[in-house]
This record gives structure tokens, sequence and C-alpha cells, in this order.
């Protein structure tokens, strides 16, 4: 347990006092000796754990799950539940910097990095929530709801006082909580937009970002109803100034593995970063989220200008659809395993990241600023997705497309075999696709990948 | 038999409309769902057409060239029509207006618009269908869309001819809703899939035909006579789309020797239930008719118990003795509501049967196992009792 703590950040003296802490809730979870040895294993074979930025990643992941485990009996009054509801965190995280009673948690992605990428044990969860209404099979119902109700049936989530998400992507995830809601009898709301953004108004996005900032305002009155107090948009600005530092250090990595050969780090330690920002932590975790980022970032740095690289330089530079798994870093291992070097994913663009022409002033209502989401790669109607494809393509110069499209979400599978066709006739660059469950790790299947990767691999012609 | 005609006037329609077309008329098509005011397209003086088609392999299967198995084939459907240009009211169309409903009909407009097959309009569709901006929101939407319809017609759609196409529809669904209310009898005078015919070909027929065709039918229900069936299960169907063509679960529930009373979809009942209510301003009327009255889509916010309970009404009003839930494979939000409505009916010990389908051929036999044995589990229900 030392050892793997250690691995994961802790520092001697948080060691001494949180043992007692992360061992009631790894009992919780059931975590055996076993497990942990096996963790450190995985750890030291999937991950680049030697960097103190990954470990004190790690780090924060593992803090999180035992808060979330541990809230109820160390007296949290209040607790409130957010799940695929895209910056509902800068709510949460201001809840919790102001009171020691609120507990706001975005669970999946601790559960999922800890469990998942960590010890491997995320199937029962997801076979639990299959056992109730979210059933396995070709109706592939998504792995981040079914992680929602696979958390509330094993009992690993403490009873919410108020279950929050949004529609803003998916009616999956409303449904979800809409079911949970009846079934157990929690208070839900929900923050939406409406998805009618038509093509010529690209990349105008000013009527749903207004429905949101009505939506928003309308889930923070009924927050504050739940815990008794104002959520000034003081309190909010705030949250977002420290995120952005978060996020501009997140920028300096992502710039440096762009603009690199060979890149410094294998893709699957960008689950680490992308994964901490829907999670609601209090600004001073935020502020450690942005040190452990900096920290990857300076030895990262130190890599590159010693020429180190986790593939041969020359080596195909990728740029992939949809994120990395997020419970699961086989996949990611393999792809450098084959020689391919993912450079960057459309998760990382937007209609507004200097891509494409926007000369708006930043607006000033927070609302209005978080609400600004709906203008990422992922939020956009096709025709907005694939500008921004092309655009981060053509500027990264990538030799190549990893299309692995998430089976779960009609939305984004939806788009993967137009955007392929545009790819390729645009761009005449091989495109690998193929279907895949992001938050579910039986989907790997190591002879099926390994073929697909090396045949897209000699697709790709040498520049 | 007026419902014979009806099935006759199908055959012709077509023509029809291509003969419409030829003078100048507009034909513009929307998706089901119950969030396009059909009543906005009659009054701009274009013809509207419910793209309902669905139930064949084909079509759905054709276009997987275009999106994945995980759109449902209702909704691949549509792409596939047009891909294959063989059915005339698909390829006859001006104007697609798109509600954005659930992802699979919006993946066909984000297709559509992107390829610039046709010209669409999309509809946004706000899912928190009870909140005051929403409301708000829609109402916004339908004034566009009304600009849009002018502008693309060339006539002005004024209160009054928006009020003459309410008066219309009011009284189409009104007729409806009183032919579907005589299967209330022990014995219904109607067999049910005569009724979804009768249904389906009011999404593409003209409104003042449907509604005098209607009113003979009931006229003729009013005057039979109907033999006595006692043994035959009062059955309920529901689910999320009953598309134009997708007859064989209808069949073979008849075959099985059951007998659905009511059924709850979006190409039938969740349309003609309610009216919409003609005074005060029009448009406001038809946003809350549409947006708020009629029984809500699984994929909005919070409907699941408010479903839940207007089935378990129809149950108690049909004297229903199972219920068969038949939905479109990967429709998840459907999928996930069947669980909740499946356990407050195990509670009441009402039996249901859930089916899926991909409108595969392949089904049919396990279809109909699955559908006689869920029959004879009801009638030995009860014989037992």
């Amino acid at each position: 347990m030392l050892e793997l703590l250690s691995l994961c950040g802790y520092e001697l003296k948080e060691i001494e006092l949180e043992l007692p802490r992360v061992k009631k809730a790894f009992t919780r979870l059931g975590i055996t000796d076993q497990d942990i040895s096996l963790a450190k294993q995985r750890l030291k074979t999937y991950y680049e754990i030697e960097l103190r930025g990954i470990q004190k990643l790690f780090g924060l992941f593992v803090k999180e799950l035992v808060n979330i485990l541990l809230a109820k009996e160390e007296g949290k009054q209040k607790i409130i539940y957010g799940c695929m509801a895209p910056n509902f965190e800068v709510i949460g995280s201001a809840l919790r910097s102001k009171s020691k009673d609120v507990f706001a948690l975005v669970p999946n992605p601790a559960f999922m990095v800890v469990l998942g990428c960590i010890f491997d044990k995320f199937v029962p969860i997801l076979e639990a929530a299959e056992q109730r209404w979210v059933k396995s099979g070709l109706v592939s119902h998504c792995a981040m709801v079914k992680t929602r109700v696979g958390l509330f049936d094993l009992n690993l989530v403490p009873r919410p006082d108020l279950l929050i998400t949004s529609g803003s992507l998916c009616e999956t995830s409303p449904k979800t909580n809409d079911l949970i809601g009846v079934l157990y009898n929690i208070p839900t709301c929900y923050y939406d937009t409406v998805q009618d953004r038509e093509l010529w108004e690209y990349p105008d996005s000013s009527r749903a970002i207004q429905l949101s900032v009505k939506g928003m305002r309308r889930m923070v009155q009924r927050i504050q109803e739940e815990v008794g107090f104002e959520i000034t948009d003081e309190m909010l600005r705030e949250v977002i100034h420290v995120k952005n530092q978060f996020a501009t250090a997140v920028g300096k990595v992502h710039q440096l593995i762009r603009t690199s050969d060979p890149v410094p780090i294998c893709a699957k330690h960008e689950n680490l970063i992308t994964w901490l920002n829907p999670m609601s932590l209090d600004i001073d975790h935020l502020q450690k989220a942005t040190h452990a980022v900096n920290t990857l970032y300076q030895e990262l740095k130190e890599r590159v200008d010693r020429g180190i690289g986790v593939v041969e330089k020359g080596s195909p530079r990728i740029f992939v659809i949809l994120p990395h798994h997020h419970t699961d870093p086989r996949l990611e291992h393999l792809v450098k395993e084959v020689g391919l070097a993912p450079v960057a994913t459309d998760m990382e663009f937007s209609a507004t990241s200097g891509l494409s022409a926007s000369d708006a002033e930043p607006p000033n209502d927070p609302y209005e600023v978080m609400s600004q989401y709906l203008q990422s790669c992922l939020l956009l109607p096709l025709g907005g997705r694939i500008s921004v494809i092309l655009e981060a393509c053509k500027r990264l110069r990538v030799n190549g497309v990893l299309n692995h499209y998430h089976v779960g979400c009609r939305s984004v599978a939806g788009d993967a075999f137009i955007i392929e066709r545009v790819i390729i006739k645009e761009l005449k660059i091989p495109v690998l696709s193929f279907e895949w469950e992001n938050f579910d790790p039986r989907v790997y299947q190591y002879e099926d990948f390994k073929i697909k990767l090396e045949s897209f691999k000699s697709m790709i012609k040498p520049k | 038999m007026k419902g014979e005609e009806l099935i006759r006037y199908l055959n012709q329609r077509p023509v029809n409309l291509k003969e419409a077309k030829e003078k100048g008329l507009k034909i513009i098509g929307y998706f089901p769902g119950n969030y396009v005011p059909e009543e906005m397209i009659l009054a701009s003086g274009a013809i509207p057409i419910c793209l309902i088609e669905g139930g064949n392999s084909h079509p759905a299967n054709r276009a997987l060239s275009l999106v994945p198995h995980i759109i449902c084939p209702f909704a691949r459907a549509q792409l596939g029509e047009r891909l294959l240009k063989t059915n005339p009211y698909y390829s006859l169309l001006d104007l697609v207006i798109t509600p954005i409903t659930c992802q699979h009909l919006k993946k066909v407009a984000e297709v559509w618009e992107y390829q610039e097959e046709i010209k669409l309009f999309k509809l946004g569709i706000p899912h928190q269908y009870d909140g005051d901006f929403e409301l708000e929101y829609y109402i916004e939407q339908l004034k566009v869309l009304k600009d849009r319809l002018e502008t693309f017609t060339g006539n002005k759609i004024t209160d009054n001819k928006l009020r003459e196409a309410i008066e219309i529809y009011n009284r189409m669904r009104m007729l409806f809703r009183k032919i579907s209310l005589t299967r209330q009898a022990q014995s219904p005078p109607i067999r049910f899939s005569d009724f979804v015919k009768w249904n389906h070909i009011s999404f593409y027929a003209d409104p003042t035909f449907m509604v005098e065709t209607l009113e003979s039918i009931l006229k003729e229900i009013e005057k039979s006579q109907t033999p006595d069936q006692f043994n035959q299960p009062r059955l309920l169907l529901t689910g999320p789309n009953l598309a134009q063509g997708d007859h064989r679960i209808l069949e073979l529930i008849e075959a099985a020797g059951g007998k659905v009373v009511i059924e709850e979809f979006c190409e039938g009942l969740r349309d003609y239930w309610n009216s919409i209510d003609h005074h005060g301003d029009p448009l406001h009327s038809l946003a809350r008719g549409y947006l708020r009255d009629k029984i809500p889509c699984a994929f909005m916010r919070s409907s699941t118990r408010r479903r839940t309970e207007f089935i378990l009404k129809l149950i108690s009003d049909f004297n229903v003795s199972g219920v068969i839930w038949y939905e479109l494979l990967c429709c998840e939000t459907y999928d996930q509501e069947s669980y909740f409505l499946n356990k407050k009916l195990s509670e009441q010990n009402i039996p249901m049967l859930i089916l899926e389908s991909n409108y595969d051929v392949s089904e049919a036999g396990p279809l109909k196992n699955r559908i006689d044995a869920f029959i004879e589990l009801i009638q030995g229900g009860s014989d037992h009792a």
C-alpha cells in the first residue's frame, strides 16, 4: 500500500496522515493485497510512473476517490452530484471551496482512473448497471451512464440530495437521471441547450449559448435552494480564474507534444490530464492539479531538449478523434508499441480555439464563459466538427487519423463515417476507423487492434 | 368500406402529389415525433408529408454507408429512402423540417445538411418541455419557421389561415380519438391493424379528404355489429415508433390471436390524443399544444413518470390484460424507460413483453415465437383466474 501511494505521488507525511482514510476507502471498494500488487505492476508497465508529474496526477484521482467514498461518514451534509454536466464542476468547486458541509462531486473520472486504469477492477461496476436498466448488447448503452447506474447500485457513491446532468450532447444522460430519480426517489435537475445550430451559422453559437446560460442560472438557483447559501458570480469567477491557469498549463503540454519529434510521452497519459477537468475539486486542489501539470511539462520539456521520446524520431504523426480510453491504457500502449505518434485529439480544439476566426471579446458573465463549452469540437454539429478537425489536421501536418468512435454515443459516433470520407477526400491521408467504447475496458482485443494498427501504419506514406 | 378506399387513395397519392408539384405547389416533409406543427405547412399553402416510412431493412441497411449501426433503423431508413430514390414521398420533397428531437433523427438532419442533400430547416425542440424560457424559445423558432415557409412558398401565413388549419387537424384528431375509443368495447368494431394503417395514411393524405373519410368510417363503425370476442387477450402496444410499412408486428400479433385495443406511438396516439387550443394567438396555441400538452416522448426530461402514468391510465380505460413494448434497436431512451414501465406493471401483475427490431427479415421467427408464447401466457392466466 505504501509503495502504491508513493507511486501515486503521496508525500511521506501525507501517507502518515491519509493512510487510515485510504485503507477505509479501499476496503469499501474490496481492494485486496493482490489488487495492490497488480496495480503497482500496471502502473509500472503502462505508465511513465517515474515522472513526478504523472505521480501527482494519479494522486489527485486517488484522493478524490477517497473523499467521495467517505463523504457521508465524514459529515458532509449536502451532496450535489453532477455527471455528464459540462461546467457543473465550476459550480461544484465553488461550493466545495465555500462550505465544508457541502460536497459536490463528479465521481466518474475518479472511479475510472483508479478502479479502471490503476486496478483493472472496473468491469463489475458496468456489470452491475447491466443487471439493472442499462443492459448490455446491441442497444449499446454508453458505459459512462452505466458507470453512474453501477455506482448507485453498488452503493459506492453517497446518496445525493440533488442529481444534476445536462442534455447538451445526448438524451441518454438525462434519461438515466430521470430513472435514478424515480427509482431511488432523488430530486433531479437538468440544464440544456437545443442542438439546432445550422451549418450556415457556424462558428456562431450565440443562440445555443444564450439558452445554456438561462439553463445554468436556473440550475444554480436550484442548488442554492438545496445548500442554503448564494453562489455568487464572484465565487464562480474565482474558480474560472484558477481553472484557466490549469487550462494554460495543459495547453503548454499539448503544444509541446504537438511540436516534438519524437513525442515525449505516450497518449494514454492524456487521460489523466483531461479527466481532471470535469472533477469538482476545491480551489486548493485545482491549484495542485495545475502544479502537477506544470511539473509534467518541465519533465517532458527536459526529455524533448535531450531528444528523448517514446517512439522513434520520424514516427507517423497521427490525429485522434475522440479522447483516449478512460478506463484502460492498453490501446494507447499498443499504439505506441506499433510506432505511431498521436499528437492531438479533437477534444483539444473548438470553434474558437484559434483554428477558426473569432474576433469576439471573451465574455464577462461567468455563465456565458461556462457556456462556451458548446463551441468545443465534440459538441458542434457535424459540419462544424468537420471544419475543426480538418483545420487541426492541416495545421498539425499529421500523416493519418485514428477515428475510433465511441459506440455508446449516437451523437459523436453518428459522424464517424462522414468524417472519414471527408478527411480522405480533402487531406488524402489514411484514416483508421473502428468502433469501440471509450469507457468500457471489455472492448480491448489485442490481436484485432494490433492488426488494424499495423495495417494503418503501413498505409501511411513516409514524409 | 371506406377503409379500403383509403388504401386505394394511398396508392394514388404519389401521382396526385406529382401533379400538384407540377402546378407549383411545394411539398414539405417533416419527421414524426409530434413537434412539427403541420398546421403551419398547410397554412402556407404547401402540402405536408410526414416522413414515416420504415419497417424495410433495405433502406435502413443502405444508410450504413453514411452512419453506423447504432443509429436506429427508423432514422437510417430516412437516409436510405433518399439514397435509393425509389420512394416518391421522399423524392418529391422540396423542403424538410427536421425537429431536433433524439440524436438519431438529429444525425439524419446533420448528414443531409452537410451533404446539401435537400433544403432543410432544423426546428429546435427544447427538451425541458415544461420550462418557461423553453416555451419562449420554441415560440421564437416557430416564428422563424413561419418566415421561412412564407419565403419558400411565397404565401403569407395569416392568423386566420393558421386557425383554419388548426381546425382541420383538430377535427382529424377528434375523429381518430372517437374511432380509437370504440375499441374500449368488449368486442372492438375495428381491426387494430386497419386503425394503424388509417392513422399512417393520414400522415400522407390531404387533411380535408382525410377528415371526410374518417367521418364516413366513424358512421360505418357506429352502424356495424361486431361478434363477441371474449377469448382474445386485450393488449396495449407501445414503444418509440411504429412506421408506415412496419406492419409485421401487427400481423404477428393478430396471427397469434392477440387483440391490440390501443397503441401508444409517435405516429399515432401521441399525435391525435390532444387537440390544439384554437383560441388566442394561434402560434402560441400551437407551441403550447405541441410542446407541453402532448404526451412527451421518452427523450424529454422528466418524462418517465408522466408517460408511465399515462400508459397505466390507458391500460385501465381500455381494460388491457398485457403490454407489448416494441422498440427499435439502439433507441437508448426508450430502452431505459421500458425497465421502469415493466417494473410498474409487475407490481400490478400485468405482463409485459419487450421486443426489439432492426427491421431485419431474420427477426420474424424469433418475434413470432415470443409473441405466441406471450399471448399463450396471458390466455393461460385468464383461464386460471
